[in-house]
């Protein structure tokens, strides 16, 4: 063996032990270390969605007393149950305030109702049951429009999808005005014409030239308003606030023990939107 | 006097080899440690990378955990949140698709000519249109938490009108005021019947006619997406009386019934 020939096989020795100190030491060492490091950034991943769920949880935990607030309010819309009596208060109340008798309500369902239900409440798809009533008011034409107006606007959606509730959520399907039977010829409603009032304006000189049948002031023409509404109810075993309190929902560390009011869909918070007098 | 030569004996022949006397050996050794220094410093390099990033893993997912399950204890206030998003969402939905009556006859009473009158007005909502219906599809699919309205969207209201005028000409007049009505879409006339010597005609007076008229409105609109924004929890109450305590963050709102002016 020549000097040159040793000097070759000691290069590819030192190669070898080289690579061979790569391959079995360095290499798998750094894999690992790759490896890490994609779990580290899942680990880091997970905290993170973690940390963004923890985060809206505490915003929900700090807007919960506003929640509940108004999901009691909104029970005043659409309560718990049937809530009849508190119904009939309100359209009473705001008939009084109209001029207008409050004359019969019914819950049977009108030829053109349309949601097909009788008496009792009949549970839709998404949820709400739906409660059919039918509405009998005497009044003038304009004190039963704005009555109307007043029912509906017992819940009305206002701007950014807000809604203002003060109090039950009516969908009227149908209304019909006539004169009272035997009550004469008369009208049930007319104007002044090209001058541009409204049905508030008082109309001095239209009512001299109107239909020779209607009376002097068909403004004030009692007619009978039959009204169709649907009064909506949460559904059966959904309580109006879930079982939750004022100081925190149900299953949390900070609602009291779950009694028998806690879960009844007739719970407390249910007397906090009793319309006062 | 003798030279003397001092260069070494092995030297003498004027080649030096830059190998020296180990032919480069030394410099493969050389060679060998300086690789090896090399996979040492890797080495220790990976090994302390792997040493911190498991540290990292360990401390990144038990934190991780603590967090999850401080959340998972705020769950109950998530779900809560979600009720009342979905059924304010809802009672929204209801309310803001409505057909504004109160509007309606507003307008009635305001388009009507002097010399005719109403005798009965009988207001339906009817059934859902099919183009209506079809546009509202969508909307209606991606409000999946959306409940049925006793009116859905697609509707179309109608009224239907009878009354007296003082001649024929007053019966077309009001025809051509009623389509002022906002929101009205058809006016057709059914029939418009002038009764003949002194007797009367549907409670109009002699000679007058009596008109049926049937008054259409646009279709109800579908209710609109729903808002993400948490400012959507400002419901506000206009009883007062009737508002828990802890409401006095809701914002106070004016908006009329149903958005069209009602009055």
């Amino acid at each position: 063996m020549t000097n040159r020939d040793r000097l070759v096989l000691m290069g590819v020795i030192a190669l070898a032990i080289l690579a061979g100190g790569w391959m079995l030491g360095v290499s798998p060492e750094r894999e690992k270390a790759a490896k890490l490091q994609t779990e580290v950034a899942g680990a880091q991943q997970q905290l993170s969605k973690a940390q963004q769920q923890l985060n809206e949880a505490q915003g929900d935990q700090a807007r919960y007393s506003a929640a509940y607030a108004a999901i009691v309010r909104l029970g005043k819309a659409v309560p718990a149950d049937q809530e009849v009596p508190s119904l009939v208060y309100e359209l009473d109340q705001v008939s009084n305030r109209r001029d207008v008798e409050f004359n019969s309500i019914s819950t049977s369902a009108s030829a053109s109702s349309s949601s097909g239900a009788g008496a009792a409440a009949a549970l839709t798809s998404a949820g709400f049951a739906q409660m059919p009533f039918t509405f009998v008011f005497n009044g003038s034409f304009v004190d039963l429009y704005r009555l109307l107006s007043q029912v509906q606007g017992f819940t009305v959606q206002t701007g950014a999808g807000a809604v203002q509730v003060s109090g039950r959520l009516l969908t009227i399907q149908g209304v019909n005005l006539e004169l009272p039977s035997g009550g004469g010829a008369g009208e049930v409603a007319s104007s002044s014409g090209g001058g541009g009032e409204g049905p508030n304006a008082k109309s001095a000189g239209g009512s001299s030239s109107r239909a020779s049948s209607a009376k002097s002031n068909p403004e004030n023409a009692q007619l009978k308003g039959t009204i169709t509404a649907t009064a909506y109810v949460l559904p059966p075993g959904q309580g109006l606030t879930g079982g939750a309190s004022p100081a925190g929902p149900a299953g949390s560390a900070a609602a009291p023990a779950s009694g028998p009011s806690a879960s009844s869909p007739s719970t407390a918070p249910a007397a906090v939107i009793k319309v006062t007098p | 006097m003798k030279a003397v030569n001092l260069i070494p004996s092995e030297q003498r022949s004027g080649t030096v080899s830059p190998a020296g006397e180990s032919n480069g050996a030394a410099y493969i050794v050389l060679g060998v440690l300086a690789g090896a220094a090399v996979l040492a410093l890797l080495y220790g390099v990976a090994r302390h990378q792997v040493s911190s990033r498991t540290a990292e893993v360990t401390k990144v997912t038990a934190e991780a955990q603590v967090t999850q399950a401080r959340a998972s204890q705020l769950a109950p206030y998530v779900s809560f949140q979600a009720t009342y998003q979905q059924r304010l969402q809802a009672v929204s939905q209801l309310a803001g698709t409505r057909f504004d009556w109160a509007h309606a006859f507003h307008e009635l009473g305001r388009v009507l000519p002097k010399d005719a009158a109403i005798s009965s007005v009988h207001g339906t909502i009817g059934s859902a249109t099919g183009a209506s219906s079809s546009s509202s599809s969508a909307a209606a699919a991606s409000a999946s938490t959306s409940v049925t309205s006793a009116t859905p969207p697609g509707a179309v209201p109608s009224f239907a009108l009878s009354g007296c005028a003082t001649s024929q000409s007053e019966v077309a007049q009001t025809l051509q005021r009623l389509r002022l009505i906002d929101g009205v879409s058809a006016v057709s006339l059914q029939s418009s019947t002038k009764s003949t010597g002194a007797s009367s005609s549907g409670g109009c007076p002699p000679k007058a006619p009596a008109f049926a008229v049937t008054v259409s409105f646009s279709p109800l609109p579908t209710p609109p997406a729903p808002s993400p924004s948490v400012q959507s929890a400002a419901d506000t109450s206009a009883g007062a009386s009737s508002a828990p305590a802890s409401t006095s963050t809701s914002p106070a709102s004016t908006a009329p019934a149903a958005g069209k002016g009602a009055q």
